[in-house]
């Protein structure tokens, strides 16, 4: 790990694995796994590797992990065409092929993309021949099924025990006989016919039509034909799942609708997972009349449903549309397939179109489930948007994919069905009755069929969002496009600001008893979460109209189940979740003003907000109906969406609190300041920089300054708004320290003070010929600013000062500012190299490189920062608690402040394919993925702060980025200021650290995500912040009295020593705190300076107890003597050789005497390391 | 000069298995040679760190602060042992002349009298190594011959050595500066300061438009017809303002060999950047970036 700052970004992993190698070497093999494990590559010596054969791989064909070539070293530089080859005259072809590039997609980059994916998703020639061959034997084995003689339906006794009915019989008793007949015939519908099925998940749907004869009159009635086909399949089941043909032989429900099982065969073997045939049983077409499915029709009985024994008198019969739809569904398969396939053929560009647009659905999550956007209504689109000329045959996959997503943007499915019937019958139903009975809708082209039944008018809100937020994107040319669409998964919790989970849906009995859904229950065949949802949802919609600009609900899910198992029940599919995808300027607002009090409205207003609505007279002298949230500090303001939840859904839907998990804030107690009460630091941030303002007023308006202040800027994270624990104005106990004239020291006696921040401030002082033009001079110059502008500030506002050759700490509000003065020309004076031949030129120096980050670069930053945080407020929290993490891992000193600030102000300036986040913890698990995730290896990270970079900006910094990597950071950032050099991460983080960070990352992530996930665990969010200390040699303990800022780890103390302030803003005080003293700082100092080459020290600066120290595995072979190498190692004979060897033991000595009274003990994990 | 502490260190004779030992015999071999002295902390630690003495030579006698045959320079120097320690520990082999630390082997600077407490203030850390000059050439071989005893203690009850907490907090006192003394040094080389830009001014006015002895006149900022200032961003602004006079006089597209010429150029732009992307794609193939899930 030593000497790998060299090893660049590009080569990063191959050299770590050679230290590894040697440091196992060096342990002799006394030190094992754990730190290699945590330091070494996962997997990326491997692709590296790859990498650079990727062109041979490809001429070898279908070799794919065979014999590697030995890794060259070199980068893959991009090819260069020869002068001839670039002008030589183009043949048609290729004019054709630049052309088409050209208008059919974006950019040749976007084509290639799109045709390496389709590559990846589409199914192989060998594979479908394979799935061909076992079709083949599943339909002859279908054909030498027995038949059964007729029973009544009630009666079940000649299935054997070994297959369970995949049904809910309730109620259990129903007309009805049936035996079985084989079936009258068997096609293969869908997508594996169109060639558009997509891996992974390749399905083969079998239509099985059941004959005639197994049906008797009235079978559309109360479930009967729904029971016949139930039954139907399992007797099938129960004969296949005895062939040895089959891997798995199992039921599932259609689309999660438990009115519609299906049986599910995969083959023998290896090829279990290469695909799924499911078989729908579907009667005979002209079996049903259509009339008696009109969306308007009753097929159940309420008598029936309600077990009474005759029905009620003169009570009419409410519809039952989407039982009516599911017997319809099966009846138009075969249909549809004729329909598809017309559109499909001459049309290369709809298959691609559909495959893109499935990965599309499935990186959203909205492709599964009950009442998803499935595979098949998406091709049914585009066969609709062919018929209405929306869509021709010349498209391309992109194009397809673009026309579709334009046309799911605009138009809301809700409001305005489409159809696909082509003549209006006069006969059939119109739209607008499928829109009274259904609440999207898009009816099949036989004029009957809803395709869009199930689907919630919420779902269709949220897939007419991403298909909006889609075009947005396609239309920046600053995005790629490819990646944000196609490639980024989108799971709930990462996608909106708060969600919520509802712990057990057996709740929602009660929500349907409680808002009278007895006709939908019927209706959906008893399936209360699918009859209360959609009603649940609208009411969460209603009650955050202003707030929430989309309300969405997870799908229904139901996982299959083998043939001897009771089918699923409603309450199996598990918790449902909800997200909130907030309005960012309303979402806080604490007030919900209603209609005046003497409107009709009022009422409403009233029944809908319950109790909480009171009448109240606003400033415009108007009396109105309002509900007040009740809110202090601004992370309860965020929570009042929660609040609003919990009030809504106990009052109209019955569901009570403790069954409501929300998961909008549970992170927020890591970075909490202290009580319950004080907040999580946003109001304390806002109190530092009113402060701040002041001074800097002051200092601009100071008198007898012998050059005027032209501009006072922050540099301290504080000052824009992303300090972990933003400082809290206090006031020091005198007694508790020494003290020396005016000034406060800390005592050995003691504990440690509190730790007291200086917040810094570059003040910058007006050019003139004044200044002198000499390094020295300068700094002296300067100095005397220094104190002059303490003296000016205590006899002109009273202010207590510091005053320093570098700086001068002013004590103002309980707060301490520490002022810097600059001269705009210094860097430029430091820079200054005259060449021999007497010309001036100007060269970068270490100290002018410095001295320009901090008084130029670094107040640029936090002045854009500070913009950034006024427009997305939870920039500063989200960063605070990135900051935090890290700083919890331990490696806060690996990797810079403002580097992490600029990766969570890419979050807000990037979000796509997302929105910008609206709550602090959704903004942090973004950071983990977008940590985990990024590939810094051949990608630069470009945060566009302010827009100050065009496209073609950033096209030539990825150019130049790849012609340069190996001299670049290993990790990269641009800014429109900072466009080349990256100057945040240069020295930090190091390849190894890099690495680490992702790892951990990506841990955390998934770790955090489970937790947020499972509602029904114990949800303990802090685990993440708890680093693992195992893999560490050496810890060092610390005596928590000596540590300041012990009150800040996250697992706060039960008790802490006092550390002499009291929390004041407003005395007068005379005697200056201690500032900025640190003693375990002050140490790990120390500890570097002496032992930097042999040992990494990782301690976690917001309270830590322990550092850890990880020795550096190559400054541990014995190294030949040499005078510059000689610190803190002693000399030893190796094979009469003179070498020498870490002097161990006194180290560890040297631990304890450099930290006297602040370490505990020193714990060597010895049995880790041997010497 | 490195080098010449390089070749003493470069071949030591030694054998034996410890360490301590081993230079404590290559000592008395060759005066050039190094011993081994062990030096603990204070009396409680156990293990000792192990000072690496011998006498300072140089090539040439360039080194004047560090002067031949009674310099000992010392190496590994633990970071809680300053100059005062070290004269302490040596001051039993004779009287100790200066003690010079400092972080890595070199010609010792000359005492600069300017050097002032609040500025070039440089704060010395980790291990050391240091250069003691003794008054008399014998006292190196008494020091080298401390090898032969226990461990030098650093910290001893009559004159501790604060490290730690009492330390920092000694520091931090330290750091607290007085307003008049800063005050008095700013002005005092403020003052020099001055005097030195007086003066030169007064010569570069006395030289302005006055040939020297071969004729020439030397052109500054201050004359009457003041020169371009030679400096890089000058030199580069001319040349650029040439360019830009040179493009203003072209015609575009005006010529039919031109047109061709632009059509042929776009062409040959699409290939490279399919050529480019065509890359790029067959880099991200092989890392598997195309997996959507």
């Amino acid at each position: 790990m030593g000497g790998a700052r060299a090893a660049g970004p590009m080569g990063g992993a191959v050299p770590s694995r050679a230290a590894n190698r040697e440091r196992r070497s060096a342990a002799g093999g006394a030190r094992t796994e754990p730190c290699c494990a945590v330091f070494s590559p996962q997997g990326s010596p491997e692709a590296a590797e790859e990498a650079e054969q990727g062109p041979e791989r490809r001429a070898g064909g279908a070799v794919r992990r065979g014999k590697r070539a030995a890794p060259a070293a070199a980068d893959p530089q991009p090819a260069k065409l020869s002068r001839a080859e670039l002008y030589k005259p183009p043949t048609s072809e290729e004019l054709t092929q630049l052309k088409e590039t050209e208008d059919l997609f974006h950019s040749s980059l976007l084509r290639l993309q799109i045709e390496e994916l389709l590559k990846e998703v589409t199914l192989k020639e060998t594979k479908k021949k394979k799935i061909d061959a076992f079709l083949h034997e599943i339909n002859s084995l279908l054909g030498a099924i027995p038949e059964t003689p007729e029973t009544e339906l009630t009666d079940q006794a000649w299935l054997s025990e070994d297959v369970k009915v995949p049904f809910l019989q309730v109620p259990f008793n129903v007309k009805g006989r049936f035996h079985f007949v084989p079936p009258a015939e068997l096609k293969v519908v869908g997508s594996y016919l169109l060639g558009t099925c997509i891996r992974p998940e390749i399905n083969v749907d079998i239509a099985v039509t059941m004959p005639r004869e197994i049906f008797q009159d009235k079978d559309n009635l109360n479930q009967r034909y729904h029971r016949k086909r139930a039954l139907y399949l399992s007797h099938i089941a129960q004969h296949l799942s005895k062939e040895k043909l089959f891997g798995s032989v199992k039921f599932a429900y259609m689309n999660s609708n438990h009115l519609k099982p299906i049986l599910l065969l995969r083959p023998q073997g290896k090829d279990e997972k290469m695909v799924t045939v499911r078989l729908h049983a579907c009667p005979d077409p002209g079996l049903f009349k259509p009339s008696r499915f009109y969306p308007s029709k009753n097929n159940v009985r309420t008598a029936w449903f309600m077990e009474q024994s005759s029905p009620k008198e003169g009570a009419t019969e409410p519809p039952t549309p989407h039982y009516n739809n599911s017997i319809l569904c099966d009846t138009v398969m075969l249909s549809h397939l004729h329909l598809l396939s017309n559109a499909a053929t001459d049309f290369p560009g709809m298959k691609d179109g559909l495959a893109l647009l499935k990965v599309w659905l499935n990186q959203r999550q909205l492709s599964k489930g009950l009442g998803c956007f499935s595979g098949f209504l998406v091709s049914m689109l585009v066969a609709y948007l062919l018929m209405k000329r929306k869509i021709v045959k010349m498209m391309s996959g992109y194009q397809v994919l673009r026309s579709t997503l334009q046309f799911l943007a605009t138009t809301d499915l809700s409001v305005t069905g489409i159809s696909l019937a082509k003549d209006a019958d006069p006969s059939l139903p119109v739209l607008d009755d499928f829109h009274q009975a259904f609440e999207v809708v898009f009816v099949d082209p036989s004029g009957l069929v809803n395709l869009c039944a199930d689907m919630t008018a919420s779902k269709y809100h949220q897939v007419q969002f991403e298909a909006k937020r889609c075009m947005e994107i396609l239309d920046d040319r600053m995005v790629d496009g490819f990646q944000v669409l196609l490639m980024t998964p989108k799971p709930m919790l990462r996608t909106f600001d708060h969600v919520f989970h509802l712990k057990h849906v057996s709740k929602l009995q009660g929500t349907c008893k409680k808002m009278q859904l007895l006709n939908e229950l019927m209706d959906r065949g008893g399936n209360y979460v699918a009859a209360a949802l959609p009603f649940v949802v609208s009411l969460l919609a209603r009650g955050l109209s202003q707030r929430a600009q989309l309300v969405a609900h997870s799908l229904p899910q139901i996982s299959e189940w083998p043939i001897d198992a009771e089918p699923p029940k409603h309450k199996d599919i598990g918790p449902l979740t909800f997200g909130l995808l907030f309005v960012p300027e309303f979402a806080a607002s604490t007030l919900e003003k209603g209609p005046q009090a003497d409107h009709l409205e009022a009422l409403e207003f009233r029944t809908f907000w319950g109790e909480k609505s009171e009448l109240r007279r606003f400033q415009d002298g108007s009396i109105c109906e309002a509900v007040v949230w009740e809110a202090s500090t601004v992370c309860q303001k965020r929570l009042i969406p929660e609040q609003i939840i919990r009030h809504l859904l106990k009052l109209h839907a019955d569901i009570p609190e403790s069954s409501i998990c929300y998961t909008g804030a549970l992170l927020e107690s890591v970075i909490r300041t202290g009580k319950e009460a004080w907040g999580t630091g946003e109001e304390a941030m806002v109190s530092v920089v009113c402060s701040y303002d002041d001074l800097s007023r002051k200092l601009w308006n100071l008198k007898e300054l012998p050059l005027t202040v032209t501009a006072v800027q922050g540099v301290h994270p504080a000052l824009r708004y992303t300090d972990v624990f933003p400082p809290i104005p206090v006031k020091p106990i005198y007694s508790f320290h020494n003290r020396r004239k005016h000034l406060l020291l800390p005592s050995e006696e003691k504990p440690c003070p509190a730790y007291i921040t200086p917040l810094k401030i570059i003040c910058h002082m007006e050019g003139s010929g004044q200044w002198p033009q000499d390094k020295g001079a300068i700094k002296r110059i300067k100095a005397a600013f220094h104190l002059q502008l303490a003296e000016l500030l205590r006899q002109q506002h009273q202010l207590v000062c510091r005053p320093a050759v570098t700086h001068t700490d002013v004590y103002k509000d309980g707060y301490v500012f520490r002022l810097q003065v600059a001269y705009h020309r210094e860097p430029l004076i430091l820079k200054e190299v005259v060449t021999p031949e007497g010309m001036l030129k100007y060269q970068d120096t270490e100290e002018s490189r410095q001295l320009e980050l901090e008084t130029l670069h670094l107040p640029y930053l936090t002045s854009s920062l500070h913009g950034l945080q006024q427009q997305h407020p939870v920039f500063g929290s989200t960063s605070r608690l990135a900051k935090r993490w890290i700083s919890a891992q331990l490696l806060s000193d690996s990797i810079s402040d403002e580097c992490v600030d600029l990766l969570v102000a890419f979050l807000f300036l990037h979000p796509a394919p997302f929105t910008p986040p609206s709550s602090p913890q959704v903004g942090f698990l973004r950071f983990l993925n977008l940590l985990a995730t990024f590939d810094w290896k051949n990608n630069p990270l470009i945060v566009n702060l302010n827009t100050g970079l065009t496209d073609s900006d950033c096209a030539e910094i990825k150019n130049k980025f790849v012609a340069a990597r190996s001299r670049l950071p290993v990790m990269f950032l641009a800014t429109p200021k900072d466009q080349w050099s990256s100057m945040w991460t240069r020295e930090r983080p190091s390849a190894q650290i890099l690495q680490r960070l992702v790892l951990l990352a990506s841990e955390s992530r998934r770790a955090l995500e489970e937790q947020l996930m499972d509602p029904l665990s114990d949800q303990d969010v802090k685990m993440v912040f708890r680093p693992p200390l195992d893999f560490y040699d050496v810890l060092i303990h610390l005596n928590p009295n000596q540590i300041p800022r012990h009150l800040e780890s996250v697992d706060r103390p039960v008790k802490s020593a006092s550390r002499g302030v009291v929390k004041n803003s407003s005395a007068m005080n005379i005697l200056f705190p201690v500032v900025d003293y640190d003693p375990v700082q002050l140490y790990l100092q120390e500890l570097r300076d002496a032992f930097d080459d042999l040992a990494l020290f990782f301690y976690d600066k917001h309270g830590g107890e322990v550092i850890a120290v990880l020795w550096k595995p190559l400054s541990f072979q014995p190294q030949p003597f040499k005078v510059s190498s000689m610190k803190g190692r002693k000399v030893t004979t190796l094979n009469n050789e003179l070498v020498c060897v870490p002097n161990v033991e006194a180290i560890l000595e040297d631990f304890e005497i450099l930290g006297e009274g602040l370490v505990k003990s020193v714990e060597a994990r010895t049995e880790k390391w041997t010497i | 000069m490195q080098g010449g502490e390089d070749v003493a260190w470069a071949t030591p004779r030694v054998r034996g298995s410890s360490g301590n030992g081993a230079a404590a015999a290559a000592a008395s071999q060759s005066r050039a040679s190094l011993a081994a002295l062990a030096v603990k902390f204070a009396k409680r630690q156990r293990s000792p760190h192990c000072l690496l003495v011998k006498e300072h030579q140089v090539r040439e006698g360039t080194d004047t602060a560090h002067p031949p045959r009674r310099t000992l320079f010392v190496l590994n120097v633990p970071p809680y042992c300053g100059p005062d320690s070290l004269s302490r520990l040596f001051s039993r082999c004779g009287n100790v002349q200066s003690v010079d630390i400092c972080d890595k082997p070199g010609p010792g600077e000359k005492k600069d009298k300017t050097a002032s407490k609040f500025f070039d203030h440089k704060a010395l850390k980790g291990f050391q190594v240091a250069y003691v000059v003794f008054r008399k050439p014998a006292a190196i071989q008494a020091a080298k011959a401390l090898s032969q005893q226990g461990p030098l203690l650093i910290s001893t009850e009559s004159h501790p050595v604060k490290t730690g907490i009492s330390k920092w907090i000694a520091s931090y006192e330290a750091s607290i500066v007085d307003p008049k003394e800063l005050k008095a040094e700013v002005d005092a080389y403020m003052q020099d300061y001055d005097k030195k830009v007086a003066e030169e001014e007064a010569k570069a006015a006395k030289e302005e438009g006055v040939p020297d002895e071969e004729g020439w006149v030397k052109v500054t900022r201050k004359g009457r017809k003041p020169g371009l200032p030679r400096t890089e961003a000058a030199n580069l602004r001319v040349l650029e303002k040439e360019k830009q006079k040179r493009a203003r006089k072209e015609l575009l597209n005006f010529y039919a060999w031109q047109h061709r010429e632009t059509k042929r150029e776009h062409i040959a732009q699409l290939r490279k950047k399919f050529e480019e992307d065509k890359q790029r794609i067959a880099l991200m193939r092989a890392q598997r970036k195309f997996r959507p899930y």
